[in-house]
């Protein structure tokens, strides 16, 4: 028999590819049980995927010591996403190929999510996300869960917060004339005006701006007595913060989760003491999120933020739906995440409606003297 | 008219900045007849300096603004060793491309070496300001506007009075005149650079306190001083002080009384309505020609 070039060719990608296919046969009836994830390795926002890991081996521990799941350990395969778009494509396209995996861990960015979004939808299997625009769960792709409260919660939880609770009526609403803050800035007025207020001044202002003295003024002249921000850089909350101070402006102050964030309290020091944020992990809203801080810290010893809260909480609710469908059929596993009520998480309580968005609510946390403290959750109303 | 007040004494304290970055860009054109793009990232490696010396190592503030003010005289004696001196004798273009390059490496090399968080630096004073009826006055402007007055008055008399400005002037009027005449053109074009370089620093290391040290500092500060450069009129130094200075009151009263958001379209339109009804600037001869 002559051996043309196109046997051989045959002949050596059988070869080559038989050991993969045994292989992974053999491994899809082993002993685990397989969950994927994307996370920035390199990049920019490689620190920030070192904290996601840390958050998902902390839930894998628990859930493997509890028994796993159907009787299997639990295990995870990570592919780096090197905080780019075209990144995170490759990383869950290479994880997809892995026919084993069962459900997956994607990204805290909401770009990287809709980059990836349209291949999730052609595999089908379900993914956990942290990316909070909104529209991610309303585009139609039933694969996508989210384990973080979009964005559209924030603005009603701050009105709800500071009308309610701080009692102010007169508004000024401060926020980046960038996608984020604009959004944010309209989300934040029309949570106001479902409680029939309207804001006393609007004023949107430009990225790094040097100088905020005009807007100071503005809010001052305005007689606001509250004041609510979307700010998009720490430089520029800091900036603002300090000549708001300077100019006498003393006003209660409820921000987007920014100012509560590490940078802005290291940039802006004093000037950002007594004022509100809200944040979607805060140690102390729950036993849950106080337990899971104090495991963090044990096994890190690093103060646990959102950044690893999430991701914790998606391998515990994947697992616990995993056994609750006794099947890792992705249909039968969506409808048990989708079934999930009132399961105590980290980042707070979680319920899922039919977009496939767990938390619907914000915590209120106030800057005293450096550190931030829990003030209380707001559950925001469910959307139409 | 308090407001007002308050508007002006913010307009001339962030107009004294864009004047002294200016100021910088003004005396490397005249000398080379070149715009140095790397102008404001020395403004942000000074102000990173003065991380290094006054925050991580904890130096006396004097001591680590001396330090600082000499790596910048440093980094100007190298940047026309490796950026303008290699090229002197090309076209602007080469060289300009050159100093955008720099520019991009400078701002790079410390996002390498200080990751992208912003750093704080303290002001110079510990009170942060004076109410006086009823403007504050942020003792940080307040420094700013006074370091601005003084080298008006320096550059004055260094340009004017001192032998070593007169040959400065010289050289920039015409080099091969200058050369026929015993002045070493290529000495003088490195006291110019290292001058620039301090004066960047010098503004950068002012303005720190109040915008945070970043990597994008540089690039904010230079683009509104360059517009400030072209009002004043390019190559006049008085003229980018008072161009600076009048960017500053233009662009916060008109945030103030027409739009926030538009603040910097402000300082940009009045860049163009020059550009387009007087190009040689306030005092500037017609620059339009050597361009």
């Amino acid at each position: 028999m002559k051996l043309t070039r196109r046997d051989f060719a045959a002949g050596l990608a059988v070869g080559v590819a038989a050991p993969y296919v045994i292989g992974s046969a053999a491994r899809a009836q082993g002993a685990t049980i397989k969950i994927g994830m994307v996370l920035p390795v390199t990049g920019s926002a490689a620190e920030q995927g070192k904290f996601a890991l840390n958050g998902a081996k902390l839930a894998l521990e628990t859930v493997n010591k509890a028994g796993g799941v159907l009787g299997k350990q639990l295990e995870l395969v990570t592919e780096d996403d090197q905080t780019t778009n075209p990144g995170v494509v490759l990383a869950f396209s290479k994880l997809a190929a892995q026919s084993e995996i069962v459900a997956f861990l994607g990204s805290i960015r909401s770009t990287q999510v809709h980059a990836m979004a349209p291949d999730v939808l052609k595999l089908g299997k379900p993914m956990a996300i942290g990316g909070t625009d909104p529209n991610l769960t309303k585009m139609g792709n039933k694969w996508l869960f989210r384990f973080r409260p979009n964005d559209s919660y924030s603005g009603s939880v701050i009105a709800d917060y500071g009308v309610n609770t701080l009692g102010k009526k007169k508004w000024a609403v401060l926020h980046s004339t960038d996608a984020f803050g604009t959004a944010g800035g309209k989300a934040l007025t029309e949570g106001l005006s479902k409680l029939g207020v309207t804001p006393v001044i609007d004023q949107g202002y430009s990225n790094q701006s040097q100088d905020f003295t005009p807007v100071v003024l503005a809010i001052k002249q305005s007689g606001a007595d509250v004041l609510g921000s979307y700010f998009t850089f720490e430089n520029d909350l800091g900036i603002f913060a300090r000549q708001l101070r300077q100019l006498g402006v003393t006003i209660p102050w409820v921000g987007s989760p920014s100012i509560v964030g590490v940078s802005s309290i290291r940039l802006a020091g004093a000037t950002l003491h007594g004022t509100y944020g809200v944040a979607d992990y805060a140690e102390d809203s729950s036993e849950t999120a106080k337990a899971y801080g104090k495991a963090y810290r044990d096994a890190y010893k690093l103060a646990p933020d959102n950044q690893s809260a999430w991701t914790h909480d998606a391998i515990n609710v994947l697992a616990k739906a995993i056994n609750t469908a006794k099947s890792t059929d992705p249909e039968k596993m969506r409808e048990a995440i989708l079934a999930i009520r009132k399961y105590p998480g980290a980042e707070g309580e979680y319920n899922f409606d039919a977009n496939g968005d767990g938390l619907h609510g914000y915590n209120i946390v106030k800057n005293e003297k450096g550190n931030i403290v829990f003030d209380k959750h707001i559950e925001a109303a469910q959307p139409t | 008219m308090d407001q007002a007040l308050q508007l002006l004494f913010t307009g001339i304290g962030i107009g004294s900045v864009y004047a002294l970055v200016a100021l910088g860009f003004v005396l490397i054109f005249r000398a080379t007849n070149v715009v140095n793009f790397a102008q404001g990232e020395f403004s942000m490696v000074a102000a990173f300096l003065m991380v290094v010396f006054a925050v991580d190592l904890a130096l006396p503030y004097w001591l680590s603004f001396i330090l600082a003010l000499g790596g910048m005289a440093l980094l100007g004696a190298i940047f026309n060793l490796g950026v303008y001196y290699p090229l002197r004798h090309r076209t602007f273009l080469p060289v300009i491309i050159a100093t955008i390059g720099a520019s991009i490496l400078m701002a790079n090399g410390m996002l390498a070496i200080y990751g992208p968080a912003p750093q704080v630096l303290e002001g110079w004073f510990e009170t942060p300001g004076i109410q006086l009826g009823p403007v504050y006055l942020d003792s940080q402007y307040l420094l700013i506007i006074a370091v601005t007055l003084a080298l008006v008055v320096f550059n004055y008399w260094f340009f004017e009075h001192t032998m070593i400005g007169k040959k400065l002037q010289a050289t920039s009027q015409d080099k091969e005149m200058a050369s026929l005449l015993g002045i070493s053109v290529s000495a003088m074009i490195m006291i110019t650079f290292i001058y620039s370089a301090v004066l960047g620093g010098l503004a950068g290391i002012l303005v720190a306190p109040i915008l945070f040290v970043s990597i994008q500092m540089g690039a904010t500060i230079a683009l509104k001083a360059f517009a400030a450069t072209i009002i004043g009129g390019f190559g006049d130094v008085t003229g980018a002080i008072i161009g600076g200075v009048a960017l500053g009151i233009i662009e916060t009263f008109g945030a103030a009384y027409v739009s926030v958001p538009y603040k910097d379209a402000f300082a940009f339109m009045v860049l163009i309505l020059f550009l387009v009804f007087r190009p040689q600037g306030i005092f500037g001869e017609r620059v339009a020609e050597k361009a």
